[in-house]
């Protein structure tokens, strides 16, 4: 056991720090000039202030040193850098974008869980071919639309043509939780149905194989009611194996509240993400990614364990792929 | 997989009929969700090709008529400056459907060279190619893009070139896994045994047989790069004004909301249903290989 959680964690470790070099290495490929973000397009400035500046932000040293700073900031100092357009710390940007980052991704993620799990039992349950073939449909349709689009349809439908919901826009809910709520509704439903949809996927798939097990037939054979073989067999077993897909569901969280929030102008991380892509603000953009990043790695890495100890077998075999 | 599969009797005849290139071709075709799919993505490339002559003019300004709804005259209804919907989402079509394609065939060439050269390197290089690969599959596609897009900029060829780049991760584990299959089996043992060169075996023999599951993820890569380019053009990082793609016309449409609500709807629609005509075919030329493979 220890040794499986051991090259689990060393695979993840080896897996943040590759990424960190891909984002890093990346946005310095261009000779493009992050002071010009800090100047604007300021004429007349003298080129002796930008190259104080570019020595003062370490922007001369060679890559791997700038690299080393980065990293060794991050992890010694838990300082995550300083933005070049504000000048605030992107460690505090961060912390004001997490809250509502957070809110969304738990109500999202929570209701995606309900969605799925209701959707792939239904069919189960009732047994019916128009059940299963409706959620099909619904599955397809969700794994292809991108996930705002959902979001899109839902404003016009609730805001616009029934005014029910407000359409976009955060207060936060320790100034007015009524009103923060309300505006949640619309983007957690959005982002909730866009992650059901491979969930459900995985659910059913996972249930049918369960469905045609020896002990389900006996279950069956031994004259029990159908929703004892479904509570008391087949939903224990088929549950289980789904959880795998739960850890790629927060990573879909993540990249997919990136652009729900867009649409819903909710101010969390995404927006920080997509703001610093227009104003070219590296230093952000650089330290938010590197956190989804890591976050999404470490709740995989999360899960694999959880998955170990619940299944002997893969301890053994260190890798299920 | 290959190795646990049983040993195949002398007495019985070769499935080649049904297992090889026409039987499977003819198999794959005749199933209804593909025919849907071919008959969405056929429709949707020739409005693209023909929409200028057949349809409004895109650009043909009508402005009384502005956010009109859908009608006889515009199936689609009318934008913020009365141009024909229809027309315009069929012209936008052009750019969408142009940058997956060109991305998609990016993807698919650097991928295979990557996968190939990781499976018939084995060893070090294998290892390394590999961890590059997860890292970039670690984490969701649109985070990476998004700092792509912000170092490279978004005109169309940087967009294609990024797209195909983070679709060739996976498209390399793909062909890695397709081609080390190959390599285990009898012919490629024959091959090498007679002398053939293993460059020719991998190009000439290897490679062929690997299309076929290549050509499924191609499919899904279209697929992927088509809501790539919606979601960055949505955001305002993608496709740039006047330039339109179904990705712009969304965004443009969102902002119209109020005025009109079929203005981002349609072109919402067309793209959730080439997603999924895309997928389709991916995911049921997978289903056929499999069960053919099985």
């Amino acid at each position: 056991m220890v040794g499986y959680l051991l090259r689990r964690l060393g695979a993840s470790v080896l897996m943040i720090v590759l990424v960190s070099m891909l984002i890093f290495v990346v946005l310095r490929l261009l000779p493009g000039d992050p002071t010009i973000t800090r100047f604007g397009q300021q004429e007349g400035i003298d080129p002796r202030t930008i190259a104080a500046m570019r020595a003062q932000l370490g922007l001369n040293d060679p890559i791997i040193v700038q690299y080393w700073h980065w990293v060794t900031g991050i992890v010694v100092h838990g300082d995550l850098g300083r933005s070049y357009f504000s000048q605030f710390a992107v460690g505090t940007l961060i912390a004001q974008r997490l809250g509502p980052t957070l809110e969304l991704s738990v109500a999202g993620l929570f209701l995606a869980v309900v969605f799925a799990v209701v959707l792939a039992v239904l069919p189960t349950i009732l047994r019916g071919r128009w059940w299963s073939r409706l959620v099909g449909t619904y599955t397809t349709i969700g794994l292809s639309a991108p996930p705002f689009v959902f979001g899109i349809v839902f404003v016009a439908l609730f805001s616009v043509k029934l005014g029910w919901l407000p359409d976009r826009g955060y207060v936060s809910p320790s100034a007015d939780l009524g009103g923060n709520l309300r505006l949640l509704v619309l983007p957690a439903v959005t982002l909730g149905l866009a992650l059901s949809a491979p969930l459900i996927r995985y659910l059913r798939a996972s249930l049918a194989d369960v469905e045609t097990s020896s002990f389900v037939r006996t279950a069956t054979g031994k004259g029990i009611t159908r929703s004892s073989v479904v509570f008391g067999h087949v939903l224990p077993n088929g549950l289980l194996p789904a959880l795998t897909s739960l850890g790629v569901s927060v990573g879909a969280v993540l990249g997919g509240a990136v652009v729900v929030e867009y649409v819903f102008a909710w101010p969390g991380l995404g927006s920080l993400i997509v703001d610093s892509v227009f104003k070219r603000d590296y230093a952000v953009l650089q330290s938010t990614v590197l956190l989804l990043a890591t976050v999404f790695v470490l709740v995989n890495l999360l899960v694999d364990i959880l998955y170990g100890v619940l299944d002997p077998r893969l301890r053994v075999s260190g890798d299920r792929r | 997989m290959t190795a646990s599969s049983p040993p195949v009797l002398l007495e019985e005849p070769p499935a080649l009929p049904e297992d090889s290139g026409p039987g499977l071709l003819r198999r794959y075709l005749t199933r209804p969700p593909v025919i849907a799919a071919l008959v969405v993505i056929g429709v949707l490339v020739i409005m693209a090709v023909i929409a200028p002559w057949v349809l409004h003019s895109p650009t043909a300004l009508d402005v009384p008529d502005r956010f009109a709804p859908p009608s006889g005259a515009h199936p689609f209804g009318t934008d913020e400056l009365g141009r024909d919907l229809l027309s315009r989402v069929a012209y936008a079509g052009r750019l969408s459907l142009g940058i997956a394609f060109g991305a998609t065939v990016f993807a698919m060439v650097l991928g295979t060279v990557w996968g190939m050269a990781a499976a018939a390197r084995g060893g070090w290089v294998d290892e390394v190619l590999m961890r590059i690969a997860e890292a970039g599959m670690a984490i969701p596609i649109i985070l990476f893009a998004l700092v792509f897009v912000a170092a490279f900029g978004a005109d169309l060829v940087a967009m294609t070139l990024i797209t195909g780049f983070l679709m060739s991760f996976l498209t390399a584990r793909i062909a890695r896994s397709a081609v080390l299959s190959e390599l285990k089996s009898e012919y490629v043992h024959g091959l090498t045994a007679v002398g053939v060169p293993r460059m020719r075996i991998l190009f000439g023999e290897v490679l062929p047989n690997t299309l076929p599951s290549l050509l499924a993820q191609s499919s899904l890569n279209l697929a992927t790069s088509v809501m790539l380019e919606a979601t960055l053009s949505f955001v305002g990082l993608g496709v740039q004004p006047p330039a339109a793609s179904w990705g712009t016309m969304l965004q443009n449409g969102y902002s119209h909301l109020y005025e009109s609500i079929w203005y981002p709807l349609m072109p919402a629609l067309v793209i959730v249903l080439a997603i999924a005509a895309l997928n389709t075919l991916g995911s049921e030329l997978q289903v056929v290989l499999h069960r053919s493979a099985s």
